[in-house]
């Protein structure tokens, strides 16, 4: 469960996010959509650490995040799974490579590795490509791996902030079907998009911020 | 990893864990610098002189210090008796100054063998053995127990200078002294040069690390979101330092290897034209040692550096 209690987070003048109130239920999916500016990024920052809130708290299964010091902050970004616009793959190395990275970081034997990178490029479809190098993959397939690398860890909760902005409408469907996918086998998904025809499309909540605040939220 | 997939992971220690990161942190690294050798060779080539040259120097200094006892093994002091003293009573004077604790040894030349040896030396034999009468008296020489300072020296002089029948003690050793200091501060103005040389040898890797750094700049910002520690960011870095630096200390020592073979020749003709037993002390085993250690310490101190500072302004962002 995450929960956003009257967050707020100042920019100068600006504020990005105005005192936000806001759960997400454990094995929830749910979109988060608005203009750009809105405070989609702003509130997947705040949630991964990556920036703190100017007031207000945010508890993470009852974990007040303001607590987590900052040495313990790696172990906690760990939990996440995320996926980039721009998917942020690194073509200095293989596919594999890139899969494999969360679980070097995290401390996984190579064999045990090796295992897992390969189940995960099963379930994106790509375990022909694995010592391919990305950068001669398709963009659809480089987000795929993207995925692949959120998801190899099994973390509790998967972040994706705007995952299907580079793609044509048919890969987007296909990537929202992985995460829901994943969402099935009990993964938290949070996914940041303005891609409203596709995820009206799909039965979650929609979560809608305006300028800081929230604007509605649509059960399915 | 509280999470139940996590627990093979766990049949894997902490210490398996950071030995195989290190592992994968030292391999990618020197992977990298492999990639691209020419580049590698420039900055192991810029480490190597900052380390050779003020090494060479030290080098020279101490070369030029076991010189400086055998000198001192020639620091004897001339006891010159009072003319009218005879052979019996200089053997008396000698017997009792033998027994000082600060003296080694005690020769006595009579005034005859120092007039002959004299003449050998200046080649005067014939005029000198035209005088009519010696004008030399006896001598003793003294040899103080070495190693001596130069106060225990003076005292000892003075000792002797107020002893019965002795006319006046001949030592110079100020020249000495001067050498030394000199040796003395030449070595600090090694340790000088070579401290700048140092520091412009880990300013110069900081900056090329920075540049490393920056190239990575992607990695590191995908590593730092899906909780890489700020330990794992920085160990491939701090690997690509090490490497700089220890392979620049054995550039280093390479070269004063060949300096010293290629010195070996003239210096050691030298050493026999001065009539010393001495050669020339070649770098051993301990100046590639400390060299290398040197310069993989110098190495992992400037990628510390250059990635705390990277780190922080990316922080600040």
């Amino acid at each position: 469960m995450i929960e956003f209690e009257r967050v707020s987070r100042r920019f100068g003048d600006l504020d990005a996010l105005r005192h936000l109130n806001l759960t997400i239920d454990q094995g929830e999916m749910a979109f988060i959509t608005g203009h750009s500016g809105a405070g989609k990024s702003t509130l997947l920052r705040l949630l991964l650490l990556l920036d703190r809130p100017s007031s207000g708290e945010i508890r993470v299964k009852g974990e007040l995040t303001r607590e987590i010091r900052s040495h313990r902050v790696p172990q906690y970004r760990r939990r996440f799974g995320v996926v980039f616009q721009d998917h942020r793959l690194l073509f200095d190395r293989s596919v594999h490579d890139n899969v494999a990275l969360p679980l070097v970081i995290a401390g996984f034997s190579p064999r045990d590795s090796a295992r897992r990178v390969r189940a995960a490029l099963d379930k994106v479809g790509l375990l022909a490509q694995e010592y391919a190098n990305p950068a001669t993959l398709s963009g659809g397939e480089q987000q795929r791996v993207g995925i692949a690398r959120a998801v190899v860890a099994r973390p509790e909760f998967l972040i994706a902030d705007e995952p299907t902005g580079n793609l044509d409408p048919q890969l987007s469907s296909e990537i929202m079907a992985l995460f829901e996918a994943f969402n099935q086998v009990g993964v938290t998904v949070l996914v940041a998009t303005h891609d409203l025809s596709l995820i009206s499309q799909l039965r979650h909540r929609i979560i809608t911020l305006s300028s800081g605040r929230l604007a509605g939220a649509e059960s399915p | 990893m509280n999470s139940p997939t996590g627990q093979s992971a766990e049949r894997w220690t902490r210490a398996a864990v950071w030995r195989a990161q290190h592992r994968i942190a030292a391999n990618d690294s020197g992977r990298k610098l492999l990639q691209r050798p020419v580049a590698t060779g420039l900055v192991w080539l810029v480490v190597a002189i900052s380390l050779a040259l003020p090494s060479a120097l030290l080098l020279t200094v101490e070369n030029l210090r076991p010189i400086v006892p055998d000198l001192a093994r020639s620091a004897q002091l001339s006891v010159m008796l009072d003319r009218e003293v005879d052979r019996a009573s200089a053997e008396a004077v000698q017997g009792q100054i033998e027994n000082w604790s600060g003296v080694d040894a005690v020769r006595w030349v009579s005034r005859e063998q120092a007039l002959s040896e004299f003449g050998e030396q200046t080649g005067l034999a014939t005029l000198l053995a035209s005088l009519d009468r010696n004008p030399l008296p006896h001598t003793l020489r003294v040899l103080p127990k070495l190693p001596v300072s130069d106060s225990a020296l003076n005292r000892l002089i003075g000792e002797l200078e107020s002893f019965p029948n002795v006319n006046r003690v001949v030592a110079d050793t100020r020249w000495m002294a001067r050498l030394d200091e000199t040796l003395v501060a030449g070595e600090r103005w090694v340790l000088a040069l070579g401290g700048a040389m140092v520091l412009g040898a880990i300013l110069a890797l900081a900056n090329t690390l920075h540049l490393a750094i920056d190239a990575r700049r992607e990695e590191i910002l995908v590593v730092r979101v899906i909780g890489g520690s700020p330990a794992f960011v920085r160990r491939p870095f701090l690997y690509t330092g090490l490497y700089f630096g220890a392979g620049g200390g054995v550039l280093a020592a390479l070269m004063l290897w060949a300096l010293s073979l290629w010195l070996t020749g003239p210096v050691n003709a030298l050493f026999l034209l001065y009539d010393s037993p001495g050669q020339l002390q070649g770098p051993g085993f301990e100046y590639p040692l400390a060299l290398t250690v040197l310069g993989a310490m110098i190495g992992w101190l400037a990628s510390w550096a250059a990635t705390e500072r990277y780190f922080r302004r990316l922080e600040a962002r």
